[in-house]
This record gives C-alpha cells, sequence and structure tokens, in this order.
C-alpha cells in the first residue's frame, strides 16, 4: 500500500511503486484534471506541485511521491479563484483547454517565487509547458493580470 | 460542406400540438433541397427526426445543443451567442449540450474547413428568430393585444403600453400551439448586443480548474483500458506475436491481434486490454511481435523531395486551370523566374493524444471521444459492423486539439472492434509516441513557380505541384487534377493576370495522407505568396503596393490599406525586415505583415507579426483574435521547428523530444484586426494560418537578402 | 528545508563519505604495484609533458558531453550527445538547479527515468551555481587546466578535494551511467580518476596556451 496526499487529503493506494503518479492520480483517484501528453516530461500537461514544486508526474513514480503534499489542478483554489484563474478567465486563455492545466500549476509556481515576473522570468518558467493551440501570448499577458490582482489583494 | 439555404418560408411550421416545452430544431428531408424548421411536437406527429436545437422548458430553462466539436475553436460559446442574440435570452440562462452525430438531424457536423459558424449561422440565426417570434405571438394573444406592441427582452416578452410581462417559461406550451409565421424578421448588425461582442467563453471555468472532461477523461462503469502495439510502417502486416510476458503483467486482461481501418488500406496491430492505462502500456514493454514489411516501398524523406523535383522538371502535370497563354509568354520573356519551393510533412500533434470509448453489445454501439466528425463516424460504424445508424451513438467529448487528424474514422474503428471481442466497454488510448509516428500526415508539396515581367508588370504565371493528393485516398480519380490545387491563392488574383495556370504532378506513396489546418492551403500558401514576393522583387515594386495592384477586389483594397496602417508600413526602417502574404481559404481572407530584426546575439527574431482576416460576418472577435494567434504560432512550428521525415519506410520523430514545439519563448507578439463588414460569413479556424510562412520568409529576405524557398528552416541560422 | 532532513541529508552524506574513503583506500592500496601510482603522494616528481599528457587525457572526459553538457558557456544546460542547448529554455537559476517551474528536478529524478530521450537522474542533478558556474564548454585545455585548479573557480577544492570529487562524487559519477541512449565518456572512470591522480602527480601542469 502506498500513502498519497492528495490534495489535503490522504489516500492509501494499492499499485506499482513504479506506476507515475500521473496514472494513479487518474486512474485510480479518478481526478482527471491533469492530463498525459507526452510521458516523457517534454510537454508539461501533467504539471503538478510536490511540497511545492511543480513536477511531472508522468514520469514522477509513486515510491517518490508517496508521503508528499500533492496538490493537483482540482487543489489549486478552492472557488477556481486563484489570481492565476481568475486571470485566465478574464483574459480567455483557453482554447482546447488540454495543456491548462499543467500551465497553471506551473504558473502558480511562478507567481509565488516571484510576485512581479517579467517577461523573461516567464519564459525561464513557462517554456517546459507546450501549448499546442497557441495560447502563450495570452498566458503571459494572464500571468501579469494575476501578479496584478494578486498585489491588490494583499494591499487590502 | 456548404450550409443549405432556408429559401421556402412557408416550410417553417410550429405544431398546434401540446407540449411541455418549445422544442425547435431544423430538420433535413431526404428528398426535400431545402431544410425545415420544425417544433419537436410536429416532428414527432409526422414521424420526422429532428435536432432539437433549441429547447425551453416551461420554467423558461433554454437548452441549445451544439452541433459541432468543441476543439478549442470556440464553438460552446458563439454557437449560444448566436441563439442568445436572436432568441433574446441572457447568455447566462441558456445551457449547452454537445449533440450526438446525427446527419439526418444536424446536417453535416464535421468540424473541419472552418464550417462551425459560416456551415450553420443563418440557420442558428433563423431558428431563433423563429423561436422568438412565437413566443411574442403567444404573449400576444394571452393578453390580447397586436403583436405589434410586445417585444422580447432577456427571456420575458413584454407588452410596451402596460408593462406586462410573461416570461419565456410561461409562453411555452402556447407558442409550441402556434403556426410561425412566414416571414421571419431578423435583426440588423447594428442591433445587435451579444454578437460581434468579445464575451468571455463558457467553457474557460471549467478549463481553469480541471473540470472539463475530454476524451481521455471520459470514464464509464466496467470501462478497460487499452493501448495497441501497431506496426509501425503502414502496410506491413502482423507476421505473429508472443503475449506471454505481456499477459503476466499485472491488469493485463487480453491481448489480441486487431486491424485497423486506414482509408481503404489497413494496419495490423496487437492490442493489450488491461484494467489501468498504465498497466496496458506495461503489458506493451513486454510483448514481442514480428512484422512482415514485405511487398511495399519503404519511403524515405531523401527520395520523395528528389522525386518531386524531378517530377516537377519532367512533367507537366493535369491542368487545374488555365488563364490566357502562360507557356507562350513565358517562352518569349526575357526577364522570368523559376524556382521551386519545398513544405515538408507534418504530424498533428494535438496535446490530446488520440483516444475513443467504445462499448458494443450486439445491437448498438456507443462511442465517447474527441471527436470532429461524429456523423461521418455513425455512418462508417454502421456500415462496418451492419448496425443501423439509430442504433450507433457517437458522443463528444471536448477535444484536446485536433487540427484535422479527430475528423477521421480509425481510431473509433479500431475502438470498436476491440470492445467488440472483449464484450465491454474500453478507451483506447494512443502514446504520444503512437500519435506522432503513425500519422496519417499532412503531405509534404512541392511547386514549381515560373513567372515573367514585362513594363514592371506580371505578364504570366505558372504554377506546378508535386504532392500527395488527398483525393486518391477518397476515391478520386487519378486522371482529375487535385480539386484543392489553387486553395489558399487570392482569387481576385485570376481578374488581374492575364496568363496564368495551375496544374497538378500526379505522386503517389504508400503511406496515406490527411488534411492538417487549413488543408493544402497550408502548404500552397506558402509556395504560391512566396512567389508573388519574388515577382514583386523581379518587377522592383513594393510587395505591399504590388498586391494592391494585382488584387482590386474592393474587400482586398480595404484589407491591404489596414495591413499598412497597422503595421505602420510606409515608416518602416532600416534594419528592419518587413514580410507580406495574403492568403484565402474557407472564404475568408487574411493578410500578414511579418516584421524581423537582428538582435544584439546576432539572431534574427520575430518583433511583431499584423495579423488582418476579413471573415465576412462574424460573431465573436475574441474568439477569432486567439484563433489566429494560435494559428501563427502552428505556422511558426511548422516552418521553422518540426517536420516529419522517413527512413526505411519509418517516420523518425516520435516524440517532442524529436518533434520539437514551439514553447512560450518562441512566440512572438501577434496583433490581430478583423474587418467590419456585412459579407457572408467566412472561417476563422483556419485562414490564419497559410499566410504567416510567406510572411516571414519575405521578411527575412527583406533583411538579409535571402530568399527561403525550403520549410523548414532554422531560425538561428539565418 | 526544514532542520532535521537536512541533518539526515548530511548524516548520509558522512556515512557514504566514510563508506567511499574506506573503499577507496582498500583500492588504491590493491593497486600499489601500478607504475603510474607508485610515486610517493607526499614528494611528487614534477614531470611537465607527462602531467600535461594525462590533463589531456581528463580533457577529453571533461569536453565530453556527459560531463560539458551541465558545465555549458551559458545559462542554459546542454543536452544530448550533440551537446545542442536544451529545450524548453531551462536557465540554471542561483543555486544551479533551474528556475521557477523549470527546476531540474521536476522532471529529473533520482534515478535515470528509462527508455530513450527520457529524463536522465541523479539526487544531485542540476548545473553549478551561479556564482561558481565551472564552465568547460569553450574552454581550451590551458584554460580548463588553470580553472580547475583555481580554489576561486573550483568550488574552493584543494587537489586532494579536486580528486575526491572525481573519483567519489555521485553526480560526476552518473556520467559513467548516463541511462538508455546516452555515450559514455571516452575513458571509464578509473581510468580517467587515474589520469586525475597523474596530473596532479606529476605537477599539475596547465596545458601551454597556444
Amino acid at each position: 500500500m502506498i500513502s498519497l496526499n492528495v490534495n489535503g487529503k490522504q489516500h492509501q493506494i494499492d499499485a506499482d511503486p513504479n506506476m507515475p503518479l500521473l496514472w494513479a492520480i487518474r486512474d485510480i483517484l479518478g481526478l482527471t484534471g491533469t492530463k498525459y501528453g507526452c510521458g516523457a516530461a517534454q510537454c508539461g500537461a501533467c504539471t503538478v506541485h510536490m511540497n511545492g514544486e511543480a513536477v511531472r508526474s508522468c514520469v514522477t513514480k509513486l515510491n517518490r511521491a508517496a508521503g508528499q503534499q500533492i496538490v493537483t489542478i482540482e487543489g489549486l483554489s478552492a472557488n477556481n479563484n486563484h489570481p492565476l484563474q481568475l486571470a485566465w478567465n478574464e483574459l480567455n486563455v483557453p482554447q482546447c483547454g488540454y495543456c491548462q492545466s499543467g500551465q497553471l500549476m506551473s504558473a502558480a509556481v511562478l507567481l509565488r517565487e516571484n510576485l512581479n515576473p517579467t517577461d523573461q522570468d516567464i519564459d525561464d518558467a513557462m517554456s517546459g509547458n507546450i501549448c499546442r493551440c497557441g495560447t502563450y501570448q495570452r498566458i503571459r499577458a494572464a500571468i501579469h493580470k494575476a501578479a496584478h490582482i494578486q498585489q491588490e489583494a494583499a494591499k487590502i | 460542406m456548404e450550409p443549405k439555404e432556408i429559401s421556402r418560408r412557408n416550410f417553417i411550421r410550429v405544431s398546434g400540438l401540446a407540449s411541455a416545452a418549445l422544442c425547435l430544431g431544423v430538420y433535413f428531408p431526404a428528398s426535400a433541397k431545402e431544410e425545415v424548421i420544425v417544433s419537436k411536437a410536429a416532428a414527432d406527429a409526422r414521424g420526422i427526426e429532428m435536432n432539437a436545437w433549441l429547447q425551453i422548458d416551461t420554467d423558461g430553462k433554454v437548452t441549445i445543443t451544439d452541433h459541432r466539436a468543441e476543439m478549442g475553436q470556440g464553438s460552446f460559446q458563439s454557437v449560444p451567442q448566436i441563439v442568445a442574440e436572436e432568441l433574446e435570452v441572457d447568455l447566462k440562462d441558456v445551457n449547452v449540450i454537445f449533440a450526438q452525430g446525427n446527419p439526418k438531424k444536424y446536417g453535416s457536423q464535421i468540424t473541419g474547413g472552418s464550417s462551425t459558424i459560416r456551415g450553420s449561422y443563418k440557420q442558428l440565426l433563423h431558428l431563433s428568430a423563429t423561436a422568438r417570434t412565437v413566443l411574442i405571438m403567444a404573449a400576444a394573444n394571452k393578453w390580447a393585444v397586436p403583436v405589434s406592441e410586445c417585444y422580447a427582452e432577456s427571456g420575458n416578452v413584454i407588452h410596451k403600453p402596460s408593462g406586462k410581462k410573461f416570461h419565456y417559461g410561461e409562453l411555452v406550451v402556447d407558442a409550441s400551439k402556434l403556426e410561425a409565421p412566414k416571414e421571419i424578421q431578423l435583426k440588423k448588425i447594428s442591433e445587435y448586443k451579444l454578437i460581434r461582442k468579445p464575451l468571455n467563453r463558457r467553457d474557460t471555468p471549467i478549463k481553469t480548474n480541471g473540470e472539463a472532461i475530454f476524451g481521455l477523461d471520459k470514464r464509464l462503469p466496467g470501462m478497460l483500458y487499452a493501448v495497441v502495439e501497431r506496426n509501425p510502417r503502414m502496410r506491413g502486416t502482423l507476421k505473429s506475436f508472443d503475449s506471454t510476458a505481456a499477459l503476466k503483467v499485472p491488469g493485463v486482461k487480453k491481448v489480441f491481434k486487431v486491424q485497423m481501418k486506414v482509408y481503404d488500406t489497413t494496419r495490423d496491430g496487437v492490442v493489450i486490454v488491461a484494467t489501468s492505462t498504465w498497466a496496458a502500456m506495461q503489458g506493451r514493454k513486454a510483448l514481442h511481435v514480428v512484422w512482415d514489411d514485405s511487398g511495399f516501398e519503404h519511403v524515405n524523406t531523401i527520395d520523395i523531395v528528389k522525386r518531386q523535383e524531378e517530377l516537377l522538371k519532367t512533367s507537366e502535370g493535369i491542368s487545374f486551370k488555365t488563364q490566357g497563354d502562360p507557356d507562350g509568354v513565358l517562352k518569349q520573356s526575357s526577364n522570368t523566374i523559376d524556382v521551386i519551393y519545398q513544405t515538408p510533412y507534418q504530424a498533428h500533434s494535438a496535446m490530446e493524444p488520440l483516444n475513443c470509448i467504445a462499448h458494443y453489445q450486439p445491437d448498438k454501439i456507443e462511442v465517447w471521444g474527441p471527436i470532429q466528425a461524429p456523423d461521418w463516424i455513425q455512418g462508417n460504424l454502421s456500415d462496418e459492423f451492419k448496425i443501423p445508424k439509430e442504433n450507433v451513438v457517437v458522443n463528444m467529448t471536448f477535444l484536446g486539439g485536433g487540427f484535422g487528424r479527430k475528423a477521421f474514422l480509425d481510431y473509433p474503428y479500431e475502438a470498436t472492434l476491440i470492445s467488440k471481442e472483449i464484450g465491454a466497454p474500453v478507451q483506447v488510448v494512443w502514446s504520444r509516441e503512437d500519435d506522432t509516428t503513425q500519422g496519417p500526415f499532412r503531405p509534404g508539396i512541392a511547386y514549381r513557380c515560373q513567372g515573367a515581367i514585362a513594363n514592371g508588370e506580371i505578364s504570366a504565371i505558372k504554377f506546378r505541384v508535386a504532392g500527395q493528393n488527398l483525393d486518391h485516398w477518397q476515391g478520386g480519380k487519378r486522371d482529375k487534377p487535385n480539386s484543392s490545387t489553387d486553395e489558399g491563392f487570392v482569387k481576385p488574383y485570376f481578374n488581374s493576370i492575364k496568363n496564368i495556370s495551375f496544374s497538378d504532378i500526379n505522386f503517389e506513396l504508400p503511406i496515406p495522407p490527411m488534411w492538417w489546418r487549413s488543408v493544402y492551403a497550408s502548404t500552397h500558401g506558402f509556395g504560391y505568396e512566396s512567389f508573388m514576393n519574388e515577382m514583386a522583387a523581379l518587377a522592383g515594386k513594393d510587395q505591399l503596393d504590388f498586391r494592391r495592384e494585382y488584387l482590386k477586389d474592393e474587400r482586398c483594397q480595404k484589407l491591404i490599406d489596414r495591413m499598412e496602417e497597422v503595421s505602420g508600413w510606409k515608416s518602416r526602417k532600416k534594419n528592419e525586415g518587413y514580410g507580406v502574404a495574403i492568403t484565402e481559404c474557407f472564404n475568408t481572407t487574411v493578410g500578414q505583415i511579418v516584421k524581423v530584426s537582428r538582435h544584439t546575439d546576432g539572431k534574427v527574431k520575430i518583433d511583431q507579426v499584423w495579423a488582418v482576416m476579413d471573415c465576412g460576418w462574424y460573431v465573436n472577435p475574441d474568439i477569432i483574435r486567439a484563433q489566429v494567434e494560435g494559428s501563427v504560432l502552428m505556422a511558426l512550428g511548422a516552418a521553422t521547428i518540426h517536420e516529419i521525415t522517413f527512413k526505411d519506410g519509418l517516420p523518425e520523430q516520435r516524440n517532442f523530444y524529436n518533434y520539437l514545439m514551439p514553447r512560450m519563448s518562441d512566440m512572438p507578439p501577434v496583433e490581430v484586426h478583423i474587418m467590419e463588414n456585412t459579407a457572408d460569413a467566412g472561417g476563422v479556424g483556419e485562414p490564419g494560418l497559410p499566410p504567416f510562412s510567406p510572411a516571414l520568409t519575405d521578411a527575412i529576405y527583406d533583411l538579409t537578402g535571402n530568399r527561403i524557398r525550403k520549410l523548414p528552416f532554422d531560425m538561428n541560422k539565418v | 528545508m526544514s532542520a532535521p532532513l537536512s541533518s539526515i541529508a548530511t548524516t548520509k552524506r558522512v556515512v557514504l563519505f566514510t563508506m567511499v574513503s574506506f573503499i577507496t583506500v582498500i583500492i588504491m592500496q590493491s593497486f600499489k604495484t601500478e607504475t603510474s601510482l607508485k610515486n610517493d603522494d607526499t614528494k611528487p616528481v614534477k614531470d611537465s609533458i607527462g602531467s600535461v599528457k594525462a590533463f589531456m587525457s581528463v580533457y577529453k572526459v571533461l569536453m565530453s558531453p556527459r560531463c560539458m553538457n551541465c558545465h555549458p558557456s551559458g545559462e542554459a544546460p546542454l543536452q544530448g550527445d550533440d551537446s545542442h542547448i536544451h529545450t524548453m529554455n531551462i536557465k540554471r537559476g542561483t543555486d544551479g538547479k533551474g528556475m521557477y517551474a523549470a527546476r531540474c528536478s521536476n522532471c529529473h529524478q533520482n534515478e535515470n527515468t528509462a527508455g530513450l530521450h527520457m529524463p536522465p537522474g541523479n539526487p544531485k542533478w542540476g548545473l553549478p551555481p551561479a556564482k561558481m558556474k565551472m564552465v568547460f564548454q569553450g574552454r581550451t585545455p590551458h584554460q580548463l587546466a588553470l580553472q580547475i585548479l583555481d580554489p576561486k573557480q573550483n568550488g574552493g577544492r584543494t587537489k586532494a578535494q579536486l580528486i575526491d570529487h572525481m573519483a567519489n562524487d555521485e553526480l560526476v559519477g552518473w556520467g559513467w551511467h548516463p541511462g538508455d541512449g546516452r555515450t559514455l565518456p571516452p575513458m571509464s572512470r578509473s581510468a580517467f580518476v587515474a589520469q586525475v591522480k597523474l596530473w596532479i602527480a606529476k605537477g599539475a601542469y596547465a596545458p601551454s596556451a597556444n
């Protein structure tokens, strides 16, 4: 039995410790917001937070994830109201939407570590996440917007 | 796929039978030329199968069925935006559901050819306006006042003089008994409150919190998972396989041969069915398969390119269109160019790899998946499995991208075969490697472009095309030219270029080709518009002025004016390269200007892309802007970053580590402008793609003097 | 990182180091008869030609993709046998472990992920930190030799610590276990370490600048 803590909830799962976290999240826990895109840590669609870092769950085995704090897109905020989610909605970022869970999870790490990221910071943080629809320009704008939302919220 | 006009108003009927809801749809009679708007009650009474395109319940709830796929292009927002406008309801009160595949109900549902809006908007407008009209009539009857004193707003009918109001739910029972008037008054564009407004997409919230269900996310009770080891060479067959080790993998249930149909050929595979995706993938690793790859050509990219070049030099091809006498003029001209343009094979690489759930039962098939062509799949599964169409249910989920690959029959067919064999619902998952390597691919096409300039004017142009023809894979005759030979070429050119010809040279390979975003325009645009830039240079003219001279049509002139204005064309500076291209496909014309410069690190970078789209009547300008931004990025990838190459019959690229994708740091700023006019609606999802690569290479020529004629090229080396 | 965790890590490292040192001593004793190691470490016989020759072997290893790819001249790591710039616009960051959502360990596990083109892995995966970049890429043998010997540029290492780093560092050792599809450095690790020792024992001469 492997002990997994996902979105603050403890799970005991009976699975191969070599199974990537991605498949445990999707097929066993039924949290399908985390996506399979490449299985090779190339596209970032499977990005989740592990102890706050934006790990690629498709290459992170259960034996590494066991006992760690995992957060998926479903746990990014209580009410779809993380500053990034607000900005994503305001600027109509997603097209097909498939990569956006991963984009948001990556952006969340950037925004936590850098309250006012520059375009260069965004390039440096976000280039591990592929979007085939080409929403990059809007992701960039939405991260700037989210930084602004976050700063405004901090003033209150 | 062109929509049929609703020409005979008297076909619109609303039945007098009682109904719990007002339920309107369009009926496509098999024999009639026009479709008919009918109510559910009338349809039931006449035994007609209709779509429930629009339904209003007694509590006033409006439900719209989205008959097209949502693969990012925005049908989930733009279809309700149209309906809510004419129906006079608030968008927030409108519920949207995906249709199941059924062409008898919805007409063509294929999300391809940029058809979502242009293929359906007239029906949707009429349908919604009809519903509004009968609701107003019902209210007027109840109040015993003239219809002219009543109007509709926000889901209510209001009696103007008295201020009395009924909400739609209170009127639907009466309305469903009424006969609709023959003439329905549609709103003027100036009256639109929703259409042409950049409203937020309704599918965004569920795409930011993980709730949206894509094909790969769909789950059914008792569902198993499967992956298929398919022959990596199309047309190869299965000699033998050993499943002993695979069957020992925990979770693996069954391993057997499966043969997928791809056009009129087949791809052999061995399927591993298991209790989870991961277990199936592990089983696949343990599988031993021996293929028979004899009896067909193993293609090599190097040979494809050589053969195309050879054909272009030696063959005239089959004439597609000839105007005047370009051959005669070319022979007598001294100021000519004769060049070859080349484009590569491409995979679609939607972020959601192909997948499909099928549940085969003896008298019924149901499939779920990221599906662009539900109606087509319904017909195909019905034919293949000998089950009546009405018992074949094709459900669309959200699509994680499609780009044409998900408008195909192979993957649902294969999933259904597997489900039939195991007697359970099964989700067949393609790995990224499967998705990248197994095609069908966009064909790489080569162009021979000849032209002559006399007295600064085009005196002749001759285009020859050598590339795989999709028509041939769909029953098209070999003695006919490709039906899309001039796709991408702006039609008004034909009015001003006296001597011009297009011909198509048969070029056959054993591997099947496939449509890809903007289909043939995606490569033709590069050949034809790059060549127009070469002609402009030969004539010693400014590329934009040159277009103005040859595209006399009023809409084109306005488009060019706009391009000039937004890009600051006249104030461009030294050490900046500016490139131009204008292409037309799916009834929409797009002009792009790309600006490049050499940066301090010595590399040429794209500083700005301006796109101007003339798509006629449109719904949501923000969705259009997003589509064009995305089209530019997809074109950038295909022009500068990735290609599929073959060696010994095998595609050499497998995943994003060698089929590289443009990333955040590669995205140039893109500014999109939409022309305002009342012309018929054109497509918006694809036409933004073709002009990018010719505009980019033209900008590089403008900066460096180096004309790039082969894609892809390395931006780091220009 | 909390205090108990890092102290556990330190303890582990000490244990590992002790074990490795012990093993090294045993190995060295078993090599005592080898000519190349006959020289007494305390009284080296200076031999500039022999030293430079040994360094050139060392250089070949350091400039092989397995070593150089993480000692790039720019801010981005390199990838593959052709040492192309790491895709995804990956950057060193302050600590050499990447930046923001692109931290090395987000993809690179404690061990190699199986399969061609899959992320290689090691618990210490990363580049040298920003303040001590230890660039190999583009360095001539002369430059690299001087740089490696300079404590201000080599992470403050003495010659003995350099040898220990080459011989025992876990991440250096990854170079000889690089996972599927990656070529090995041009000689074994033991041969490499022998050459490092020889280079230093014979006087740690740098090849000439020309």
